[in-house]
């Protein structure tokens, strides 16, 4: 219901000539609005991007006042240097691995606990959220005892069904699956509890009528609900895929790096050459490539936070 | 219920035995893979120096000491680094929600010029990864003279761009009506913010803050390229740095990461429903 003076106010508020004076106090009122978060961002976020981006072009270290101008050169040693072959390659290999694996693990965990004969799924749901809970740096001390060799807990508990030891942590052959075990133990609630929202949002007469016509537990899975939940399984995907390639409080508590690179991740990379080798201009250059990694992925996340 | 109702349901649920037993044999496996190493490091924390190392690992020590809790209150700085987290997280919480809701509000609200130029910019730099901000923002945040102080924790953290999104959606749904009503009795503009929206929108406030909280709280990289004052350390990088720099056993890395988490679980307890909804602004996980 409209009464006669909200009309009027309306008519203020919103009439009036473009550049009119009312205009420009109710621009100036926004403004006023915004204004302390947006020196903010373009203190901490938007200047700091172009920032980025010219201090990839330029040599020197953290204190170095004047950085020469090395036009795209950090770009060409980072095909040529060795060490970022690997780091690639790590991040790769990390992010193909650990992705897969927690979306299939969490999708079978959501339907155990979505099960029709799973009694109190509030109390699971705060169980698989604990571990989201802890600090990286936190759950990285945890793990790292129990992946201790020898006198580690996990050693002796797979020591009881046959498994020989494994030095997950100080095999370079090993080191990246003991990272993603510590990984995937501390970011797989976040996917059972979304995968599980979205089943328990799918409407039970669906399954019914799939039964009716046939179909075994199995095929109602796969071929009704698990089809139903493609967008959130999708968006499971890209923040899974936006974690791993920015992987880097685990490794730098539990191996920083090693041993011999192999868990060197990308923004490892950044990290050391910027704060500890002071070569800023490769570090950025390296934040660029990871720039150019997540933003086709994230150009995903974007749309779907830009529709709610 | 009829006998033969009864006996229909009784049927059936012995059908469902089976399958029953297998389901629940496999949650009690997965409660024990996600809590088992909350309550082994709880129980580590009260080991003995050599009950740490002993083959085969005891799950239960045969005793009990104190030592651990003890040595990291007295020898380490972890009492200073428990106060400068709660410290930086409320601060870093109060005033992003506060700078956000300012802001949110303007862009739910208002007709300005350039307004969805800015929200169109906001929204892209979600896609920055944060690796690639760190050196400028340290560069920055050196040049304002906030190197190792509170400051430069707190400060580079405030405007959270997820958090102006996840208000000005709550905030388009409240009924315009009640903003028009309020300022027919005479409400300035940040009048109705303050008493009108703001209050209105507590629950999308409190998932905010409950999501920056958490963030804060577990945040590593940002205090670990500021902070050089381990006086000044907060939890995470506490813990992190606490075998390579502090030299201490796994009993005592057991007692800090469990008490650096105690208080999140405390709050989690309390405040479940608001961890879950926080959980898709995608923040929660650092």
């Amino acid at each position: 219901m409209t009464t006669s003076s909200e009309a009027l106010q309306t008519t203020r508020e919103r009439g009036g000539p473009f550049w009119g004076r009312a205009a420009v106090r109710r621009n100036l009122n926004a403004y006023a609005f915004i204004l302390p978060f947006m020196v903010l961002f373009a203190l901490f976020n938007i200047g700091p991007f172009f920032w980025a981006l010219w201090l990839s072009l330029l040599r020197g270290d953290l204190v170095d006042q004047v950085k020469p101008f090395v036009g795209v050169q950090n770009y060409v040693s980072l095909t040529t240097d060795a060490i970022t072959l690997k780091v690639f390659l790590n991040s790769l290999q990390y992010t193909v691995s650990v992705v897969p694996i927690a979306v299939v693990t969490a999708l079978a965990l959501a339907f155990l606990i979505g099960n029709k004969l799973v009694r109190f799924k509030d109390f699971y749901r705060a169980v698989v959220f604990f571990p989201l809970l802890a600090s990286a740096a936190a759950t990285a001390q945890i793990w790292s005892y129990i992946l201790a060799p020898r006198y580690g807990v996990l050693t002796y508990l797979l020591g009881l069904v046959g498994v020989p030891e494994i030095y997950w942590l100080s095999d370079p052959e090993w080191a990246l699956y003991g990272i993603l075990l510590v990984e995937w133990w501390r970011g797989i609630g976040f996917h059972i509890i979304l995968f599980l929202a979205a089943m328990l949002g799918v409407p039970e007469e669906l399954h019914e009528a799939a039964r009716i016509d046939g179909a075994n537990a199995w095929q109602v899975a796969t071929r009704v609900t698990i089809p139903l939940m493609r967008p959130v399984i999708l968006f499971s995907v890209v923040m899974g895929t936006i974690w791993a390639f920015q992987l880097f409080d685990t490794v730098f508590v539990l191996t920083n790096g090693g041993p011999v690179h192999a868990t060197a991740t990308i923004v490892w990379y950044i990290y050391n050459h910027a704060f500890r080798y002071g070569q800023v201009g490769m570090a950025a250059a390296m934040g660029v490539v990871l720039l150019l990694i997540i933003m086709p992925i994230s150009y995903v996340q974007m749309k779907v936070l830009g529709e709610r | 219920m009829t006998q033969i109702d009864l006996r229909r349901d009784w049927r059936r649920r012995l059908r469902l035995l089976p399958q029953a037993v297998v389901v629940y044999v496999l949650l009690a496996m997965l409660v024990i893979i996600m809590l088992g190493p909350y309550l082994y490091i709880f129980s580590s924390s009260f080991k003995e120096t050599y009950t740490l190392i002993s083959i085969p690992p005891q799950i239960i020590p045969e005793q009990l000491v104190w030592d651990n809790y003890t040595y990291i209150l007295n020898e380490l700085p972890f009492s200073l680094w428990f106060f400068n987290t709660i410290l930086v997280a409320v601060l870093v919480t109060v005033g992003t929600v506060l700078i956000d809701a300012l802001a949110a509000y303007a862009f739910a609200k208002k007709e300005f010029w350039g307004r969805d130029v800015l929200f169109g910019l906001m929204l892209a730099t979600i896609m920055i990864p944060g690796a690639l901000l760190l050196i400028p923002a340290f560069l920055i945040t050196n040049w304002l003279g906030l190197l190792n102080s509170y400051g430069g924790l707190i400060i580079p953290a405030l405007a959270n761009v997820l958090g102006v999104f996840l208000l000005r959606q709550f905030m388009q749904t409240i009924p315009e009506e009640l903003e028009h009503a309020a300022r027919i009795d005479g409400c300035t503009d940040f009048g109705v913010f303050w008493r009108i929206i703001l209050p209105l929108s507590a629950p999308a406030l409190a998932t905010l803050s409950i999501v920056v909280f958490t963030s804060q709280w577990n945040n590593l990289v940002w205090p670990l390229v500021v902070l050089n004052d381990k006086d000044l350390y907060t939890l995470p990088l506490g813990l992190a740095l606490l075998r390579s720099e502090f030299q201490v056993n796994y009993g005592i890395t057991s007692a800090a990461a469990f008490l650096s988490v105690v208080p999140l679980l405390i709050v989690f307890l309390f405040l479940q429903r608001y961890f879950l909804e926080g959980l898709t602004v995608g923040a929660v996980k650092g």
